[in-house]
């Protein structure tokens, strides 16, 4: 469960698109039930909105040669902190072509074993998670049931408060309404289908998840009438 | 040959025009005709770039860029909507009151082309020319056409419609086009970079002339992402039933 603090902590990376599905998910399941954090991310929506059109101004020449001036200063001082790394920079080695072999011989074992070791610890994918994870170019925690389970909760929640609405509404917004409502189900059928034949399909889940959010829009649009 | 009596005949004329009447009252009720349109007819003129939201419920919302520095906003609506206008500073809000009914009011807006723009809808199309601001439209049944925007962001998401897009992306700029039941047709210069990432539920993306130069591609069933020409600004599109057309300028 996540917190206020959390959240906030991780509310610029979301606006900026940045968390990995799992944390969206928890971000706006933490949303959908918090005032405060509502209103914070209105906030930061707006502050970025604005920015967008504020005028570029590139930084003066003088600017630049003082942050470059400023930044030598402090890799000399990184350097110094580090004596063995000065000691290495200073040291002259004067080696015969047989000691060359053979530290060349044990640079090449040390960076075998260790590719192997980490070859050996990772998880071998299954062959279409593999296609699906190239896809997007993303490496991405597939999300839990559990995760999915909240959105449908939040989306109950929703329907819920249409239904009872929709009693008052003509005939033309009810049939526009229960329209849309159908091709998003339908679209969360296929998703699932696509799902329950290969579990692991990276799209399919990015694809579900983005038709559940359509769901909230749909119903969060639907709601204030 | 009897003659009527007029005393008779009285009752049976106010009883005619009474259901004459009732029968009138009846068409007139299912036509929906309730009086003339109302007219919405505003104008602002802002200090720096507008930011103009246009929140409808049902009806066609066209916006055009022209060379003055007003923004101009008319709406010709039904006799029941009622449109309300807020501005503060170069924010301007202007609201169909929502109730039980999709009321129609149809909006033209002119405004100068370095303005932002957010528009809802619920149904009736919406067509976007020559702004060069930020674009976001939210709308559940709507045909969406934006022509000749050179935007630095757009996000466009409908739930059933077809969305038409004619025009540069730029440099960094972020490109979202969403729709569940709709086709993507997106129409670019040949010379524009981006990173592509095109989604289709129904496995059914053409890239035209872009896909020879898309480079770091990986290509599923449901989906393409790729740099053309070293990618640049971010396009990402999705369509669950409809179809990803991509055409070059």
């Amino acid at each position: 469960m996540m917190v206020c603090e959390n959240c906030q902590e991780l509310i610029s990376d979301y606006i900026d698109g940045s968390l990995e599905l799992g944390e969206q998910v928890q971000i706006e399941r933490h949303l959908a039930d918090c005032e405060p954090c509502r209103a914070v991310r209105d906030d930061l929506l707006q502050i970025v909105h604005f920015s967008h059109q504020l005028p570029l101004h590139a930084p003066s020449g003088a600017l630049w040669t003082r942050i470059e001036g400023e930044v030598a200063q402090q890799r000399g001082h990184w350097f110094r902190s580090l004596p063995w790394l000065t000691w290495l920079r200073t040291r002259h080695f004067n080696l015969s072509l047989p000691q060359m072999a053979a530290t060349a011989a044990a640079i090449v074992i040390a960076v075998s074993t260790v590719v192997l070791f980490a070859r050996q610890e990772r998880p071998a994918p299954q062959n279409a998670a593999t296609g699906a994870a190239a896809l997007g170019g993303l490496d991405v925690n597939p999300l839990s049931s559990s995760d999915f389970q909240q959105i449908e909760k939040q989306i109950s929640q929703l329907s819920e408060s249409v239904e009872q609405r929709k009693v008052e509404w003509d005939p033309e917004l009810r049939s526009a309404f229960e329209r849309n409502l159908l091709y998003v189900d339908q679209c969360l059928a296929e998703c699932r289908h696509q799902l329950s034949d290969n579990p692991a399909d990276y799209v399919s889940q990015e694809l579900m998840l983005n038709a559940y959010r359509e769901k909230v829009r749909l119903l969060e649009g639907f709601d204030n009438f | 040959m009897s003659k009527s009596n007029p005393r008779q005949l009285r009752p049976a004329i106010f009883t005619s025009s009474l259901i004459l009447i009732a029968f009138c009252w009846l068409f007139v009720g299912s036509t929906g005709f309730a009086g003339p349109p109302s007219k919405f007819e505003r104008s602002y003129t802002p200090q720096g770039s507008a930011h103009l939201t246009i929140s409808n419920v049902n009806g066609r919302i066209r916006v055009t860029s022209w060379d003055k520095r007003t923004v101009s906003v008319r709406a010709d609506a039904a006799p029941s909507v009622s449109i309300e206008d807020r501005v503060a500073g170069d924010d301007i809000t202007v609201s169909v009151k929502r109730n039980f009914r999709l009321s129609r009011a149809d909006f033209e807006v002119f405004l100068p082309a370095e303005s932002s723009l957010l528009l809802r809808n619920v149904i009736g199309n919406i067509e976007v020319q020559g702004v060069t601001g930020h674009i976001s439209v939210n709308s559940i049944d709507s045909d969406i056409r934006l022509l000749k925007v050179n935007s630095p962001s757009i996000d466009v998401k409908v739930t059933s419609g077809d969305i038409y897009f004619d025009g540069e992306l730029r440099e960094g700029g972020s490109y979202s086009f969403q729709s569940m039941r709709g086709d993507l047709d997106v129409t670019l210069p040949g010379s524009t970079p981006f990173n592509l990432n095109a989604r289709a539920l129904s496995e059914n993306i053409n890239l035209g002339g872009f896909l020879s130069n898309l480079t770091g591609t990986s290509r599923g069933t449901k989906g393409v992402s790729g740099n053309y020409l070293k990618g640049g600004s971010r396009l990402t599109l999705t369509t669950y039933d409809g179809r990803i057309l991509l055409h070059k300028k």
